[in-house]
């Protein structure tokens, strides 16, 4: 008897143990003072940052480590974060592990779920703003009003990457001016024996963007900002028909016949060889070309227009090698020496990393390098009169590309994809406090 | 418990002690005087026990709580709600799905897995040095990456993979089968993979089972007239019952708790048909729902108990014949 007490005073004791620890270990952040931006060549000798990268933006930084080390004596170590990096981070920070700065998503739904306001330095005030382009200052990288992400590259845009040749042989001299056109040139090019969509429901992740740019005109007129005070749903006949749109394409036919198992590599491959004639994707599925044809051979085949249903805009999506945030670590002085590298990143240091990195400029005084492939300057001149993509301004990122991946393998329907979605939206909605969840 | 005999006292000295000899063996045990402990003070068991507190039984009950709570990655505080994550999961037909897909997958895995395990067993039961190389060869797998297997077989099982090219070859026509791309016999083709890399351990634990049966019960069968399949059938198989407890239990509670090799391979696709538990879990987890995903995590655990001690109590009742 004696025995059974002191054992359940032993379960009780580790249980009270562990209800006073259930409470979140990143609690505790806390409110800093208003950022104060050091000058760019302030010394840091001794002080080392940590940035953290994914296995596609690790190599971003080399230019701007290699310059900032040498100016300042600080040491920087960018530590690589295996895929999926953006579940490595949350789970990091989750239990209280954070670098200095790190590559992120700058959409309001991924600062979200990094928990900004508590874990992220703001970044307001910051001293290249004046130099970025007026158009790129503020389409991304804040949160109810407070910026925490710097733009260091040009947000991706989805869009439409195509085959110069193919078009050429088929005849076709004027690019489609909205979503009609698009689509009647489909059918044309399959009518004339091409295959003139690729998709890649294998890899899955490529497949939400034939929704997303159908949703250009309704994003403008804030359809988002409904769904995030649900207002309005994925069920409803606005995205449900986008879904329905895509579903009745693919049954009829405009698409590659291995539709269920080809992967994004396929997919470039596809449009490189001419296989097919067009492809709705963003950026990295050129940086997937580049990697597999020549900068001459690009320009002279590849080529880019943006679609939406009333023309020709863009839908822009930023993703985490676009961008960098800075942590509250705790550290005063190194929270300056982070907020300083960001300030040399995209000040002194800019001309130097868009041209090691030969990519378009956000800065008007900077110019962008002329080894620059002129379908990336073609996304890049979409940019400033582009829309928002599901990422970058609804509050949760569900994952429709899955489920609309499983429509293709034809488990769902589109109703059940819109439910599937919208389901998940409101879990994350309300697990984030939203209003109306 | 019925009956008030108690079947792991009994079951204990069974598997301890050899068949037949239990009673002369059985008395001498209890005779010895229960004043043991004397000999080891209780707090010798402190070292020990921090550990396994620390890392099982504080973790554990963190699982129980979490799951009650709305953690997650979008603010620093956490609260109590109650039976809300079980509610919104189960009024989701997401969970019962990846349920059900993970009760076929450990199925499909125990069946397969024994199957290769003991055909092996019997195939290499002679102790040549040709057969001891060919174990060490079907054991390799099992110390194995199991991501590093998943992925060497899902560029063996792509439409223009190996596999593919080694039929063709055979056949001489060309051959594009997406054994990964089909949403009624993907769960099979992983499930083989999974049997594929653990079918080593259960030829060993066969082999093990095998040895101990005694030469003259065989040679009994023998002089009365069985022929192979007779001696396996009603006596080989009947008396591995202990091997075939320890396989059947681990691989179907083990599969449950499947993820690696069916990441690797289909990331739970396609159309959501290979989608385990464990993924569901992964996934929600990555979508800073911590709650829910442990909540998830909470079920699988209640499910893979509910599973296990009736089958392990049946497997175990099969080897009353011992």
């Amino acid at each position: 008897m004696k025995k059974t007490l002191i054992g359940f005073a032993a379960v009780a004791a580790a249980a009270a143990l562990v209800l006073s620890g259930c409470s979140d270990p990143t609690a505790g952040g806390g409110d800093s003072a208003p950022a104060d931006w050091p000058a760019q060549d302030t010394k840091l000798d001794g002080v080392s940052l940590t940035i953290w990268a994914a296995q596609n933006s690790n190599t971003v930084p080399e230019s701007v480590v290699a310059g900032f080390e040498e100016l300042t004596g600080a040491s920087i170590d960018v530590v690589t974060i295996p895929d999926p990096y953006e579940q490595g981070i949350q789970t990091k920070v989750a239990t209280g592990d954070k670098p200095d700065l790190a590559f992120w998503q700058p959409t309001a739904s991924q600062l979200t779920a990094l928990n900004a306001t508590t874990n992220l330095q703001p970044l307001d005030d910051a001293p290249w703003l004046d130099a970025t382009a007026a158009d790129l200052r503020d389409i991304t990288g804040i949160l109810d009003d407070t910026r925490y992400a710097a733009l260091i590259t040009t947000p991706a845009v989805e869009g439409v990457y195509y085959n110069k040749k193919v078009l050429a042989d088929a005849g076709v001299t004027d690019l489609p001016t909205d979503w009609d056109s698009f689509v009647q040139l489909g059918r044309d090019l399959k009518a004339a024996g091409v295959t003139p969509f690729y998709e890649m429901a294998g890899d899955r992740w490529a497949t939400q963007w034939w929704v997303q740019v159908q949703l250009a005109d309704a994003a403008a007129d804030g359809l988002w900002d409904r769904v995030n005070a649900n207002e309005e749903k994925f069920t409803d006949p606005t995205i449900l028909g986008t879904i329905e749109t895509y579903k009745g394409l693919i049954d009829e036919g405009l698409f590659n016949e291995d539709i269920k198992t080809a992967t994004f590599e396929d997919q470039g491959d596809a449009l490189l060889a001419g296989d097919a004639a067009m492809v709705v994707q963003v950026n990295s599925f050129f940086n997937q070309l580049q990697s597999k044809a020549s900068a001459e051979e690009l320009d002279e085949t590849i080529g880019f227009f943006p679609i939406s249903p009333s023309g020709n805009v863009g839908t822009f999506i930023p993703d985490q090698s676009n961008a960098l945030v800075a942590f509250k670590t705790g550290d005063a002085a190194k929270e300056a020496a982070a907020r300083q590298l960001l300030s040399y990143w995209l000040g002194d240091g800019y001309a130097d990393f868009v041209e090691t990195r030969e990519t378009v400029s956000l800065q008007d005084d900077v110019a962008t390098p002329d080894t620059v492939p002129s379908a990336l300057l073609a996304v890049s001149d979409s940019l400033g009169s582009s829309v928002g993509s599901m990422q970058a301004l609804a509050i949760a990122n569900p994952d429709l590309y899955i489920f609309l991946a499983d429509m293709i393998q034809g488990t769902k329907t589109p109703e059940e994809v819109a439910q599937a979605t919208q389901d998940q939206f409101a879990q994350l909605a309300k697990a984030q406090g939203a209003e109306g969840f | 418990m019925k009956g008030g005999t108690n079947p792991v006292s009994t079951t204990t000295t069974r598997a301890i002690v050899a068949p037949g000899a239990a009673p002369s063996l059985a008395s001498p045990i209890s005779a010895r005087p229960r004043g043991r402990r004397q000999d080891h003070p209780l707090w010798f068991l402190l070292p020990a026990l921090a550990v396994l507190v620390v890392f099982f039984f504080v973790p554990t009950l963190f699982n129980f709580i979490y799951a009650f709570t709305d953690w997650s990655s979008f603010k620093s505080g956490i609260s109590f709600v109650g039976f809300d994550n079980f509610v919104a999961l189960f009024a989701n037909g997401t969970l019962l799905n990846s349920l059900r897909v993970t009760l076929v997958y450990a199925v499909l895995v125990a069946i397969f897995q024994n199957v290769f395990g003991l055909a092996l067993a019997l195939l290499l039961e002679k102790d040549t040095p040709l057969n001891r190389a060919a174990r060490v060869a079907f054991f390799v797998p099992v110390i194995m990456s199991a991501l590093a297997v998943g992925y060497i077989f899902q560029a063996l099982l792509k439409p223009e993979g190996a596999l593919n090219d080694i039929l063709g070859f055979i056949t001489g026509t060309d051959i594009s089968i997406a054994w990964l791309g089909d949403t009624t016999w993907t769960i099979v083709v992983v499930a083989l993979v999974h049997a594929w890399k653990w079918m080593g351990l259960s030829m060993l634990i066969y082999l093990a089972g095998l040895k101990t049966i005694n030469p003259d019960v065989l040679e009994a069968s023998r002089l009365d007239g069985a022929g192979w399949w007779q001696t396996l059938v009603y006596i080989r198989i009947p008396l591995l019952a202990p091997a075939i407890t320890f396989n059947v239990a681990t691989a179907l509670l083990g599969s449950m708790n499947g993820f690696d090799i069916v990441q690797a391979t289909t990331e739970g696709g396609p159309g959501g048909t290979t989608e385990l538990l464990n993924i569901f879990i992964f996934r929600t987890f990555g979508q800073g729902l911590f709650a829910q995903a442990t909540t998830m995590s909470l079920v699988l655990f209640l499910m893979v108990m509910i599973l296990a001690f009736p089958v392990i109590r049946f497997l175990r009742k099969r080897e009353d014949v011992l």
